[in-house]
């Protein structure tokens, strides 16, 4: 394990010395040093997440496909998707404009005296456990990403960004990371924000976006699989997730006001949205609006849905005048 | 459940009773943990949870506990040093990333590097005497013989500033150089030596006005000083050129040179002074440097992103524990 481990770091910090430090060096960058060397690894963990989804979770989807379709024309925008998005273009784009406002919030708290309570304060014990402490954080930051989830749903405006997301009429292992990159900020500062209060380990952190990642895009997948009865109330697998995914209907309007848990079902259990009825229905959105995304490659999507959002946030009255 | 935990550490601290006098901390900044680890046996004992995000660590100026300074929990995690066992816990020292003792023992300044702020507390019980805000990363921290002043690296300006202790007030703030890191005071009490990370070496600095006096060239990266004991020769860590320099202060030049990969930053001298530890940050590793044959002898795996590394400078030696974790040999380093 010590010497898979020691090949990794080596590379990593091959890598890492080999290409990026010296540009760090060269243009005056060294207080980025160490959070560079993470963004490597966290590049390089992208990798292995394309790999398995690419060689393994495909895999399973073309042997036991849930929706048969003549061409999957629809799909090469969100392999683009996720190529920027575990290649770290997308975070990286993200951090920037994250870090000075997050980092700004944090300057203006701690201005007024205030340091927001640590969770080990109120949970000493889970100092104590390396495992303890993974499974509580991502417990926790799962039970805020379920809440964000919802709050996307629920106002109008972000709703105008996250359907893009829900948009896909192909939903596969590729579509979890098809979101405008606004929803990918304000998602962002979102959990940094909840961070100040609840604050994470960097390796845990790094351990919980490659897991969490996985198991969504293990979610989004085109086949009838779940983790068995007592498994789909333990963890997202593609049947429940697809649910939420489905296109609302004359008789079933709010559909995918259901199943919105990243990882764990347990918060849909608890607040009444889960359902389990294991029905095949097909994806998408019945808005001709967010059902013309389809179709559209990476940079028509992202400023066609930046300009729904302009719309969602204009009065009513205007909304109309400016409609594309 | 605080009993049980408390248990837990004792068992846990019990068991490596046998190496504490001999022991090595080193803090595992990306890890919430420390290990300790056993000069002579060159392996990991055990790893203790600690506050997280720990950077560095220090001798009280009584020599009797250990102070190690958690930022992101803003707290510092007390230890005995003779047995590494835990005291307790003080809390509410805002993001202590770089913590010192000014010589006379009456204060103990804090360099808060995420959150731009340089704290003076009255040692004997932490009570905050001065918050001083200022832009661009405090970083690391030296102390004039008399008490008066410490000065403190601006890492992302550039910039060296002195405060008076007794009055927290600024008495200079110049521009040093690119980057700059460790700083330290030399015997004679008529340099500093600054460390620039953002350049390949030193600058000198006269600690009356900031002046700079002089520059050495050392390696890409030049970050942290350790003195070799002698009050002459100091070592200088160079992240990027990933290798340590052996400064002769008097005649102002490097004397030695040892390539130490993996980004090496802190570093301490073992009681004989034959050997320097030196944290790899990037490898999880610390080196076991052979100071006379200026060569990594040794390099011990550790937890993720070691930072502060402390001698426990008791004397006795010996262990009776396997170790979690052997040692490589200087074969194994790249």
């Amino acid at each position: 394990m010590r010497q898979l481990l020691d090949i990794w770091i080596g590379a990593q910090t091959w890598i890492f010395e080999t290409l990026v430090s010296p540009v760090l060096f060269r243009f005056g960058l060294m207080e980025w040093f160490e959070p560079a060397f993470n963004a490597v690894e966290i590049v390089m963990l992208g990798i292995v997440q394309i790999l398995v989804i690419a060689l393994g979770m495909r895999f399973l989807e073309r042997r036991w496909p849930l929706e048969k379709w003549p061409n999957d024309d629809l799909v090469g925008v969100d392999r683009v998707y996720t190529v920027l998005n575990k290649l770290g273009i997308v975070p990286l784009a993200v951090f920037m404009v994250t870090y000075p406002i997050s980092n700004e919030i944090e300057h203006l708290v701690r201005s007024w005296g205030y340091a927001p309570p640590r969770l080990e304060r109120i949970v000493p014990w889970i100092h104590d456990s390396a495992l303890a402490s993974f499974l509580v954080y991502f417990i926790l930051y799962d039970f805020a990403a379920y809440w964000l989830h919802r709050a996307q749903h629920r106002f109008g405006w972000w709703w105008a960004l996250h359907s893009l997301h829900h948009s896909q009429r192909q939903v596969t292992v590729w579509s979890d990371d098809r979101n405008h990159v606004v929803d990918d900020l304000l998602m962002t500062l979102a959990l940094v924000v909840f961070a100040q209060f609840v604050g994470v380990q960097p390796d845990d952190y790094i351990l919980i976006l490659m897991i969490g990642r996985l198991v969504e895009s293990w979610s989004h997948a085109n086949v009838d699989m779940s983790f068995g009865r007592v498994g789909q109330r333990l963890l997202v697998g593609p049947r429940f997730h697809r649910l939420h995914h489905a296109m609302a209907g004359p008789d079933e309007r709010h559909i995918h006001d259901h199943n919105f848990a990243p990882v764990f079902p347990i918060w849909d259990i608890l607040f009444g949205t889960a359902n389990y009825d294991g029905k095949h229905r097909p994806t998408g959105v019945d808005d001709p609006e967010v059902e013309a995304d389809n179709g559209r490659g990476w940079i028509t999507q992202q400023v066609t849905v930046l300009g729904r959002l302009v719309r969602a946030l204009l009065p009513r009255r205007f909304r109309r005048a400016t409609a594309l | 459940m605080k009993k049980m935990v408390f248990l837990a550490i004792l068992l846990a601290l019990s068991i490596v009773g046998p190496v504490q006098a001999d022991a090595v901390l080193v803090l595992n900044s990306e890890e919430a943990s420390y290990s300790i680890l056993s000069r002579s046996g060159r392996v990991e004992l055990a790893r203790l949870p600690v506050g997280r995000e720990p950077h560095h660590l220090l001798v009280t100026p009584d020599g009797k506990e250990v102070i190690v300074g958690s930022t992101a929990t803003n707290e510092l995690l007390v230890l005995d040093v003779k047995t590494g066992e835990r005291r307790r816990v003080v809390r509410d020292i805002i993001d202590p990333y770089h913590l010192g003792f000014s010589p006379d023992g009456k204060w103990f300044v804090t360099a808060a590097y995420r959150l731009d702020h340089v704290d003076i507390y009255r040692a004997d019980d932490f009570k905050l005497a001065g918050r001083i805000f200022i832009d661009g990363l405090p970083s690391h921290m030296a102390f004039d013989a008399d008490s008066k002043t410490v000065f403190v690296t601006l890492q992302q300006t550039g910039r060296l500033v002195a405060f008076d202790l007794q009055t927290q007030a600024i008495k200079w703030n110049v521009k040093v150089g690119e980057a700059p890191a460790g700083v330290v005071m030399l015997p004679d009490n008529k340099r500093l030596l600054v460390a620039l990370t953002g350049a390949d070496g030193l600058v000198v600095v006269d600690p009356k006005d900031g002046s700079t006096t002089g520059s050495l060239q050392t390696g890409k990266g030049a970050h942290n000083f350790f003195p070799k004991g002698d009050g002459r020769h100091y070592f200088l860590s160079n992240r990027v050129e990933g290798t340590v320099s052996l400064i002769d202060t008097q005649d102002m030049k490097v004397v030695g040179s040892v390539r130490v990969p993996g980004g090496p930053d802190c570093m301490d001298i073992t009681p004989d002074g034959k050997e320097l530890w030196v944290t790899q940050r990037f490898l999880r590793r610390i080196a076991v440097v052979d100071i006379e044959q200026m060569k990594v002898v040794a390099s011990i795996p550790v937890g993720k992103s070691p930072h502060g590394v402390l001698m426990l400078k008791s004397g006795a030696a010996g262990t009776k524990l396997a170790p979690v974790r052997a040692a490589s040999t200087a074969a194994d380093q790249k």
